[in-house]
């Protein structure tokens, strides 16, 4: 494996990703959701680190990790806390 | 001193952690709290591997998806297939689970945060610790100072009866 920072970022999130494949086969139903948006907060983690996320996806990450365990309490209120994200990511869709 | 009620309730499942070192006395007794577990007949089918350095957490980390921050130390919480015979296989896993719930409790009783981790790939652990085929990784302990205090989540109502099934309960 290539020692460079970035690389080694993305290979941890491929091992994510590829554990979570096998995982989800597995593991309840909303856990599927819940690794996506996961995976979105961890892509935006490494563009935080290497100065290339903007503040509105630092924002958005933040919201992310506030949000992202409602999955354990409720299904209805994972689900409004996806469509708040979702929404956001429209807007912003919207101005570019 | 924390009553043993007061530690029950307090304990929540950690998964932000300070970037500190967790003293080794303190991993030793949380472990020797796991090792008092009951087990059924006694078979005490388990296999702690304690995990601190850092590069090897972080490997671990990355084949587990349930495990969301860098803690300072992974508890790799195994079956020993091979104590666990045709009876045992099924039952054995209430001992894994016991003695796991032991060193979470006693991590919360020396101010630790911890977290049970599921969300894992078994082979993957296997293949990180050089666990031989029969030692079976059930279950991952994350340890460390927390750097958050998460709300209680709420707890199932109407679970405890009376005498039986669908009559008076309790809570
Ligand atoms: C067998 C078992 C597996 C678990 N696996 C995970 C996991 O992979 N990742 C995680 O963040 N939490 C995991 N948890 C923690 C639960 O989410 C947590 O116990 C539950 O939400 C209740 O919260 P509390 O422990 O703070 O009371 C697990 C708990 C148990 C008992």
């Amino acid at each position: 494996m290539n020692d460079g920072e970035l690389n080694k970022e993305f290979f941890e999130l491929l091992c994510y990703v590829l554990t979570s494949a096998r995982g989800l086969m597995d593991e309840p139903k909303m856990y599927g959701p819940f690794r996506l948006v996961d995976t979105a907060s961890r892509i935006i983690s490494i563009l935080e680190k290497h100065g290339i996320a903007d503040d509105f996806l630092a924002e958005e990450r933040k919201k992310i990790d506030e949000g992202k365990y409602s999955v354990m309490e409720s299904e209805e209120k994972f689900k409004e806390f996806l469509d708040r994200i979702i929404q956001d990511f429209a807007e912003e869709l919207k101005k570019s | 001193m924390t009553s043993f009620f007061e530690v029950i309730l307090k304990r929540r499942s950690i998964r932000k952690f300070r970037d500190q070192e967790v003293e080794e006395d303190k991993i030793r007794k949380i472990v020797e709290a796991g090792i008092w577990a009951p087990s059924a007949g006694n078979m005490q089918p388990w296999v702690f591997v304690v995990v601190r350095n850092k590069k090897n957490i972080e490997k671990i980390k990355a084949m587990s998806p349930g495990m969301f921050d860098l803690p300072a130390v992974i508890i790799a919480v195994c079956r020993d297939m091979g104590l666990a015979g045709n009876f045992e296989e099924n039952i054995s896993i209430f001992d894994v689970a016991m003695a796991a719930q032991n060193m979470l409790l006693m991590a919360c009783d020396l101010g630790l945060g911890a977290c049970p981790v599921r969300s894992f790939n078994q082979k993957a652990v296997q293949v990180l610790l050089d666990l031989p085929e029969h030692i079976v990784p059930e279950l991952l302990v994350t340890l460390g100072y927390p750097d958050e205090s998460p709300s209680p989540p709420e707890r199932r109502k109407g679970v405890v009866f009376l005498e039986k099934y669908g009559g008076d309960g309790w809570f």
